[in-house]
Parts: structure tokens; sequence; C-alpha cells
């Protein structure tokens, strides 16, 4: 069925919808993917919609060191979202903890240990150009074959 | 303890309104809401207990990661309250400076405030025309210290970089295109009748209740309650700062402040460009011993900073008490309880500013 | 009502608004030249003075490694906040990020550096293990005792009849493995920094 597939991802890689979870970060991050959304960097051109559910989302984005609160609430929110699916890590935090990484933390990096993580967006927060040329370079390829490959 | 009541409504960590993870639970009858309780703790990472036995270079860094909405004022009471350990002197070049990269982050602050609470409200026009209009802030923030989010531009002595004649032209051209654009917004919000249906008498706050909740900012401002923090500060003091007030305590009340505040610091910068010499940015002097404690006025409220060193500059115990404490109490014990509507409760909740990550470090 | 239909009309029919509806196009997805990215080398030589590794906040954000008889430093973005304190520290001027550069050598301002040891007698064991773990001890005496103890007068410390004695700290680099091979947290080191500006004093 190798045209449904060619469809299937012609269509996944035009249109994607993003949830947004927060596991403990200080806001830089969340308010440079807010700034993706401004008219300046306007993202919902290229079919990326972010609205804040994940029962309707297929990307979800992570934020934040991983604080103790949300060690069972995190795979809970992931196990929701329906396949196909994917999480990107932005940020410093959810890879290696930025500052916060040293004796007397609370946080548990990396995130990657809690849930599986396809890419990161390194930076202290990483600017809405980067996190955007991350996310237009992913979208194609993240999707692609994605039953074939047995995920 | 739990509590047994006919219909509890939870508006979760995951929500399409809240930017920040913190879980409302409203106990209701009907539409009307009752009572309301607060539940935190998603994002609290320990940051006074990691300051400890470290010196400025690196409590710096972590003090601005604290909240990165504002983070240049929680760089700015850091290095101000060690400086007030034992004297460190200040060039009046880079006191002004500091003045400006200080204001510039209010104004960017303010205007991602008031584009929550319009998105609240589904105005998504406006909503989106502020968050275009705070990109020209943070343009100018870019330009003027090299990095959009937590800047780190303030340093014991003085700060990092100078201002050169072109890039103060730059800024000016960019305070008036602020300026302009931002008399058509106000204008449009003023002259709306469902803003006001949805804004006027909702979520009102008495000074009594201003007072009896510690509340601080512009949620208590806008209640006739005066606690500027700027009132005490030199710099300030020398551009002649006068605070901003109104009197009925809702909804419309609270963001109307927030958009004469912008106003006000747009004028600021001016006096402060105007008042600029030649001069030394930095004028050095080394961090000693002791102990000393300083409050600075941060876009939501009065920030503290209470700082004990030993005998090389090291942190030997901090405290910080940020204005998000205060305000998410008397958002949530007074201002949600009389609501009409359940409807009504996101939309007061975001119109008092809460900073989740400054409340929890 | 009629009074905000009537706002939002004098809104949309400016002149200004209609040409940019139909003109409009989104920035480019480029990052300003001014703008502090993760620092970068430039061509110049290396001296591992480890300048830089002493004043970066972030944990392991850069190190200096040798490849082939050649030092660089080498800066791991996943763990980088991007500050520019090692670009503005180091003397020889091999990193660089954004402006900064430029900006320095116009402002002629730098960071002046100046390490303090102390150590806790109530928390002293003396072990000695610190003055055998000090680097700089052992490119001064190679023939170093293993409790500690050294021949020499040029080291910065040693045990002395029973006591861990400092000689001279001004040749402390400030790189803490005396720090953190101390098991009772009882010498420490202070990484003092001060930013000054050349015509100031």
């Amino acid at each position: 069925m190798t045209a449904l597939q060619d469809v299937k991802n012609a269509v996944r890689s035009r249109s994607i919808h993003v949830c947004y979870v927060n596991v403990g970060s200080c806001n830089g991050c969340d308010i440079e993917i807010l700034a993706c959304l401004a008219p300046r960097y306007d993202i919902e051109q290229y079919g990326i919609y972010v609205h804040n559910n994940p029962r309707e989302a297929d990307i979800l984005l992570v934020t934040g060191g991983f604080s103790p609160q949300w060690e069972d609430k995190l795979k809970e929110v992931w196990d929701k979202i329906p396949e196909p699916k994917a999480a990107i890590a932005i940020g410093n935090c959810p890879i290696s903890g930025c500052v916060f990484n040293r004796e007397g933390t609370y946080l548990d990096p990396p995130v990657r240990k809690h849930i599986p993580i396809a890419a990161e967006v390194p930076g202290c927060p990483p600017r809405p150009t980067e996190i955007l040329e991350a996310v237009l370079s992913l979208a194609p390829v993240v999707f692609k074959d994605y039953e074939e490959r047995g995920e | 303890m739990k509590k047994t009541v006919d219909v509890s409504l939870p508006i979760g960590p995951v929500h399409p309104v809240f930017k920040e993870p913190c879980r409302i639970k409203c106990e209701t009858s009907g539409e009307y809401v009752i009572n309301a309780e607060l539940e935190l703790g998603y994002v609290k990472k320990g940051i006074e207990r990691i300051m400890v036995g470290r010196p400025w270079q690196e409590v710096m860094f972590l003090a601005e990661r604290v909240c990165g909405i504002c983070s240049v004022i929680h760089n700015y009471v850091c290095i101000e309250g060690m400086e007030r350990i034992n004297g460190v002197a200040v060039p009046d070049r880079a006191a002004y400076l500091r003045l400006v990269v200080n204001e510039l982050d209010r104004i960017q602050s303010h205007l991602l405030a008031n584009y929550s609470y319009c998105y609240t409200i589904e105005h998504e026009t406006l909503a989106m025309y502020l968050l275009n209009l705070r990109e020209t802030a943070m343009d100018a923030l870019e330009y003027i210290t090299g990095a959009r989010v937590t800047c780190s531009y303030i340093i014991p002595g003085g700060v990092r970089f100078d201002l050169s004649p072109e890039k103060e032209q730059k800024l000016r051209t960019m305070i008036d295109h602020i300026d302009s654009e931002l008399t058509r917004f106000v204008r449009m919000f003023e002259g709306g009748s469902l803003i006001a249906l949805r804004s006027k008498d909702v979520g009102t706050f008495s000074r009594e209740e201003a007072i009896e909740s510690h509340a601080v900012g512009p949620t208590a401002r806008a209640s006739n309650l005066d606690n500027d923090c700027r009132l005490f500060h030199p710099t300030y003091q020398k551009l002649g700062f006068e605070s901003v007030l109104l009197d009925e305590g809702d909804n419309y009340a609270r963001i109307m402040l927030r958009f004469l505040e912008v106003f006000q610091s747009t004028q600021l910068i001016r006096s402060a460009l105007d008042s600029m010499e030649k001069g030394t940015i930095r004028g050095g002097g080394e961090i000693g011993g002791g102990f000393a404690e300083w409050a600075g006025e941060a876009p939501r409220g009065e920030l503290t900073y209470t700082i004990d060193t030993d005998e090389h500059g090291r942190v030997k115990k901090i405290g910080i008490r940020t204005p998000s404490i205060m305000n998410i109490e008397a958002c949530v014990h007074y201002m949600i309880k009389g609501v009409h509507s359940s409807a009504d409760v996101t939309s007061t909740y975001i119109s008092s500013d809460p900073c989740i990550a400054c409340n929890e470090r | 009502m009629a009074s905000s239909i009537i706002w939002y009309l004098r809104e949309f029919i400016r002149g200004e608004w209609i040409t940019k509806f139909f003109t409009v196009k989104t920035a480019p997805l480029v990052t300003p030249p001014h703008f502090r990215g993760f620092p970068t080398l430039t061509d110049r030589e290396c001296t591992h003075c480890l300048a830089c590794m002493m004043i970066c906040p972030a944990p392991d954000a850069i190190e200096v490694l040798e490849t082939d008889g050649v030092w660089k430093p080498v800066v791991y973005p996943g763990h980088c906040i991007r500050c520019g304190l090692c670009v503005e520290a180091c003397p020889e001027d091999v990193l660089t990020a954004g402006e900064l550069l430029s900006v320095q050598k116009e402002d002629q301002t730098s960071f002046e550096s100046a390490f303090h040891l102390t150590i806790d007698p109530v928390l002293c064991s003396r072990c000695g293990n610190c003055a055998v773990a000090c680097p700089i001890n052992k490119e001064i005496d190679p023939y170093l005792g293993g409790t500690g103890t050294a021949f020499s007068d040029e080291v910065i410390m040693r045990i002395t009849n029973g006591e861990m004695r400092i000689i001279n700290p001004e040749k402390c680099t400030g790189c803490k493995t005396c720090e953190e091979t101390c098991s009772n947290h009882a010498i420490r080191v202070a990484r003092v920094v001060v930013g000054v500006q050349e015509g100031w004093k």
C-alpha cells in the first residue's frame, strides 16, 4: 500500500498538532515557544497548530528539568497521546539540567530516562529561529513510514 | 485533609491558557463559585539550596533563571544586594544603563501579561497585536545586551557592555515605535464593549482586602494601594518617579494599569538616555563578607533578596521572596470567591499575572 | 455594540493595513550577528591557562583538551548557557561569540581573577590527600610523598609536623581538585572575580 503510505507521509508532514508540558522550567523556553506563535515568526503558516490538549496532539514539547512531582504524571500524559507520536526536548534543562545540575537540587535530569525523546534543541533558551529550524527539519522525517517502522 | 463538596471543578496543570502548571480546585454551586483552593509544587527546583557556597559569578546566573519572564530584575536585585554588603560604588552611566535595561524588561513583561489576558478572553486580534509589539522590545534588548531572555547584563560594580551612539539612536526609534502603536491598541481595548462585558466588575478586589492579603504590584495598585519599591530607589528618584494608581480593582483596571505603566516606562527610558553622560561603566570592587537585604520592583510586585556571605564573597544563606507568593494567595482566596460564573475563573486568575516559577523557585 | 464595530472598521480600513495585508512576509529565519551564540574558536593559539574553565558557571560546559599536541577549548552545546564569560576571560582571545570581542576591545573591559585557599582546622583530618592531588604540587616536586609530605619549599601546601600548611598560596590556579578530593569538605577554594575597565584606577 505504498500509495496510501505516501499520502499519509505527505499529510503528516504538513499538519502537526502540538502540546507542550512544563516539567519544571524557569519559563524562558516557554515564552520563546510563544514567541514562535507571534506574527513575526509565524509557526501556523507551516501547518503547525499549538493548542494544549494531549488527546489531540501529535508532538509533545517538553521543557524543564524533571521535578519530583512529575514522576508519575508525565508518563500518564505521554500515554494519553494517540499514535503516531514523538517528543521533542527544548532547551538545556531536559538534556542535562542546565545550571541546576548541582548537588542539593531536586531535579532528576535528563528527561530521556523517563519518556523516549526524538530530538533535542540546545540553548538556554534557544532562539525562536533555532526552534523553528529544528521543528521544520524534523517535520517530514519524524512520521515518515511510521507504520513500517513498527513503533 | 479531604473535604466533600457538591461539585468540584479542577482546572488542572496542563490547560490551554496556563503557561505553567498549577492546579486550582473550585467548589461551585451551579455556575457560582463559592470557594477555591490552590495546589502547587510542580516546578520546585531548590535554587536557594544550590546557591550555598557559590561566588557571585555563579549565583547571578542561578538568580536569573528563577523566572525567565522577569529575569533582569532578579539579576538587578541580587547584585545590588551584594553590593550593599560592603559598599561597592557604581558609576553614574552604569546606573542609568541598568535602569534602561530594567524598564525594557518591564515593558515586555507587561505586554506578555496583557497578551495572556486577551488570549484567555479569546480576543485573538488584540492578543496577536500585543505579542507582535513585544517583539520590538525583545529586539531592543537583544541589540543592547546580546540575548533576548536571561541577559546577564549587570555585574557588581557596573554593567557588562556600553551603549554606542548608533545603538542609542536605534533604541530611541524603537521606543517611539512602541509608543505610537500602543496608543492605538489601548483605544481598541477601551472602546470594545464585549471586552468590557467580560472584564468590568469581574473579580473585584477592594482596598481593605488588598491590605489584608498583602497584595503587591499592579494587583494592589489597581485597588488604590500605593506600594511601589521604585519610590525609594536612588536612580529612579533622580528622574522624578511617581507611581500610577487606579481605583476600581476589577480585571479591567488591572489591565489598564499595565498599559499605563508601559507608557511610564518609555518615558523613563527617554529621560534616562537624555541624562546619561560619558564615563566609565565598571567601577571594580570586590564583594566582602556580611549581611544585606534589598528590595526592588519586579513587573509583578516587590522582590526581596536577603543575602549572607562569608569573607570571600561566597553565599552562606540566601532567601528570595518573590511577588507571586503574595499575589497568588490574594487571587485565589479573595478574587475568585465572588465570581459569578466558573468561566471567569481563568480570566480572573490570568489578570492577576501569576508566575508559578517565581513562586516555587 | 455599535461603537466597537466602528473601532474595528476604523482599524481594518486604514491604507497601511490593507497594503500590509497583501504584501506581508514573515521574517526570514536568520539569527542576527549581534546575538550571543555558542562560543566558537578563532585561529589564535590556546596556552591551556584554563581561565575559561575556572570562570564558567555551568557544570561540564567547557573543557580544554589536547589532540595531537594542540590544545583547544571544547564547548558542549547541551550544557552551555551562552553567557559569554569565557569569551571575555580568555587572555589570548581564542573564543568568540557574537560581537563580544569587538565590544570588549572598544570598552577595554576585562575580568581579573584571584584564588584563595582556606582550611577548616576542625574538619581537617590531616590525611594529606589534597597535597597529593594538587597538579601544581606534582609539577613542582615530582618526588611528593604519598601522605602529602615534601622536601621542596616551592610547593603550594604540604604536611609538616602533623599539620597541613599552606606555603605558597599565590601559585594556586583555582582548579578545585583538592576540594573534590577532600572527604571532609575541609579545604575550600574561593574563586574571586572582579570586572574592571582600563582607565578607571
